[in-house]
């Protein structure tokens, strides 16, 4: 039962695998997918309240890792079922596609339980190279093959982070003598302000930085996101990032708030994120490059308030990412339902969404809003209780800097809308959306507002799987 | 300098710390030397070779620091399988020899070196201001003591790696070969 979502997982991947190896069509190939990504989610409901060590201690399963593996689950069937159509990568490689997909999660919902430095980094890499695989997949009839460019980026800067996060690992093991996360935590938390271990945190957090795409590390964002196909592009800007967070919020406990370097550090990429994030995002015109860019500014969000060094912040903090996945998944759906072909969204062809398809046009805009900030939904109460947080701890420059940050993300976010619902639509082509998706849409839009209208209860149960690991 | 500081140099390079010490500079000097070959030639294929250099260089480094086995399996691997495997990757793809892939801009070679000796410059500092504390030694790094770790303390990283090569070659044969029917 402790290992249930993971063995579910691996079961998975060998059923697609023996798929692959038939003539399967589309259809067959997506309902299995879509029945596999739903026993997965059961699985790790079912395996909710375990708690336990495995393999010699390098894997602990506990609430705290519970939750984000139901998170996880979550939101890989939601993003197997928008985008079961999968119509930007060639037919013969779906069932390939899918057990990329599925192994990369696997390593995902393994890295959330690793507390131990090799089995959280061979995690991490069983992640990434699936993800490295699925981005050049993409099938755009030779015609620019700026998803191989997209691709090969993603792979160099990962590669980068990858090795600089061992080599802070490196550090770490020469420090304190172990590769156990409980007795490194220990050892650090002594020495926090020399400047060894300074650079051995600092390094092992760039590589979860580089998934969460925070400042420094968000090279690749645009690109990638541009270049891979939407569904892809939907799983990287939701799935990894709730594993990075949960990483980052084991990790970041190494550090107190009174390691003075860390924090400051810490400070400036938060902000930066913000602001290069926020800034670039004003003047894209292609959809899925403003959600990467706008990913930047909400890593920065969620830096602040890990920042905090409390259990309350860390608390906001997985409150936020998980609002945040599913504002994003909202705005995806859109994205992929839309993109008949699998082509690229501009944001002017959305024009006139709400007489073409009324139930996306409501799914995009509920998406946007929540993401730009006002209330009722998630993205709101998010950001309310993390500037709080940071209140808290007298970070007035950090709260006012982030609270004009929210001031320049509304306006693209409400451009969209405005684009959405405002002007005449060029074509009249009605977009249909099949029943799965519908559902899909709707239960996405009741997790944005509940999440928003009873905020209190959320971050409670956040801070109560926290303290479960701390 | 004196000549009796002269005489008792050359005496410690003659005592066994003092080898270990000259071999361990031959190691690194072999290592640069590859690295700059890897870095600084024009043909891709003597590229490889000076990283095939600057692996043995690695290989010894790891025998100096009583890690024969990972010596032994960096020298199988990486001078071996590796290098063979990027030489026929060059070899298969026959990139074009005159198409010189220069700097970028007039800036980028001088930024490069300047962010490459910032960073080497402060992890030296670093390393040689830290106090490394000294722990008692847990095996001596043989063969039988590396495969129980990796069958005992480390048995699920062990399993884990065989998915991600699983995942890996896989992908290669995906993305260069466009799928299983083709």
């Amino acid at each position: 039962m402790l290992f249930l979502p993971e063995l579910t997982l691996l079961g998975a991947g060998l059923i697609i695998f023996l798929v692959s190896l038939g003539k399967p069509d589309s259809g067959t190939v997506k309902n299995i997918t879509i029945g596999l990504g739903a026993a997965t989610l059961i699985a790790a409901l079912m395996s909710f309240d375990q708690q336990g060590d495995l393999f010699f201690k390098s894997y602990r399963v506990d609430l705290f890792s519970q939750v984000f593996k139901i998170l996880i689950a979550g939101a890989m069937l939601a993003v197997l079922i928008f985008g079961r159509k999968l119509t930007s990568i060639k037919k013969e490689i779906h069932p390939e596609y899918y057990l990329f997909l599925f192994s990369g999660v696997l390593g995902l919902m393994m890295l959330v339980s690793s507390v131990e430095l090799l089995a959280i980094f061979v995690s991490l890499e069983l992640s990434s190279f699936a993800v490295y695989i699925m981005v050049p997949m993409r099938d755009d009839s030779g015609k620019i093959n700026f998803q191989m460019e997209a691709g090969a980026k993603y792979l160099l800067f990962g590669v980068m982070a990858t090795g600089f996060m061992l080599f802070g690992m490196s550090y770490m093991y020469g420090l304190t003598g172990s590769t156990h996360l409980d007795v490194i935590v220990k050892g650090l938390s002594t020495m926090y302000n020399q400047p060894a271990a300074v650079v051995a945190i600092m390094m092992v957090l760039a590589g979860f930085f580089y998934k969460l795409a925070i400042f420094p590390f968000h090279f690749w964002v645009p690109d990638v996101y541009e270049g891979a196909a939407n569904e892809t592009t939907a799983f990287i800007a939701s799935v990894p990032k709730l594993a990075a967070v949960a990483l980052l919020i084991r990790l970041i406990s190494m550090v107190s708030a009174e390691g003075h370097t860390i924090v400051n550090l810490l400070k400036v990429c938060s902000v930066l994120s913000m602001f290069y994030g926020n800034l670039s995002a004003l003047v894209q015109k292609d959809l899925k490059r403003m959600l990467g860019f706008s990913g930047i500014a909400h890593a920065g969000f969620v830096l602040l308030g890990l920042l905090t060094f409390q259990t309350t912040g860390y608390a906001n903090a997985l409150y936020y990412i998980a609002g945040y996945a599913v504002m994003n998944l909202a705005c995806f759906l859109v994205i992929c339902t839309v993109a008949k072909d699998g082509e690229n969204v501009l944001i002017e062809d959305l024009s006139g969404l709400h007489k073409r398809s009324p139930i996306l046009a409501l799914t995009l805009a509920i998406g946007l809003f929540a993401l730009a900030g006002i209330p009722p939904f998630v993205g709101f109460m998010g950001k309310f209780y993390i500037l709080v947080g940071a209140l808290k701890q007298d970070y007035i420059y950090l709260v006012t800097l982030a609270a004009i940050n929210t001031a320049i993300a509304i306006y693209y976010y409400l451009s969209v809308v405005r684009v959405t619902f405002c002007s005449n639509p060029e074509n009249q082509d009605v977009v249909k959306t099949g029943m799965l998706t519908n559902a899909t849409s709707i239960v996405l839009l009741i997790i944005i507002v509940a999440m928003g209208v009873e905020p209190q209860k959320f971050v409670d149960f956040a801070q109560m799987t926290i303290q479960s690991i701390m | 300098m004196n000549s009796s500081f002269l005489m008792s140099q050359a005496h410690a390079l003659f005592s066994a710390d003092g080898l270990a010490g000259l071999i361990f500079l031959i190691m690194v000097a072999v290592m640069l030397i590859g690295g700059l070959m890897a870095c600084t030639s024009e043909r891709l294929v003597r590229c490889v070779a000076g990283l095939v250099v600057c692996f043995v260089g690695v290989a010894g480094i790891y025998f100096y620091l009583n890690s024969p086995f990972v010596a032994t399996m960096q020298m199988l691997i990486y001078v071996g399988a590796v290098s063979v495997t990027i030489s026929f990757a060059i070899m298969l793809a026959a990139p074009e020899q005159s198409k010189k892939i220069g700097p970028s801009g007039p800036l980028s070679g001088p930024l490069g070196f300047l962010t490459a000796g910032l960073i080497f410059g402060g992890l030296a500092v670093l390393g040689c201001r830290t106090v490394w504390p000294v722990k008692p030694k847990i095996n001596s790094g043989t063969m039988e003591d590396i495969g129980a770790q990796l069958l005992q303390n480390y048995s699920m990283v062990f399993e884990l790696v065989s998915v991600v090569l699983l995942i890996a070659i896989l992908g290669a044969i995906i993305l260069a070969r466009g799928g299983r029917n083709t």
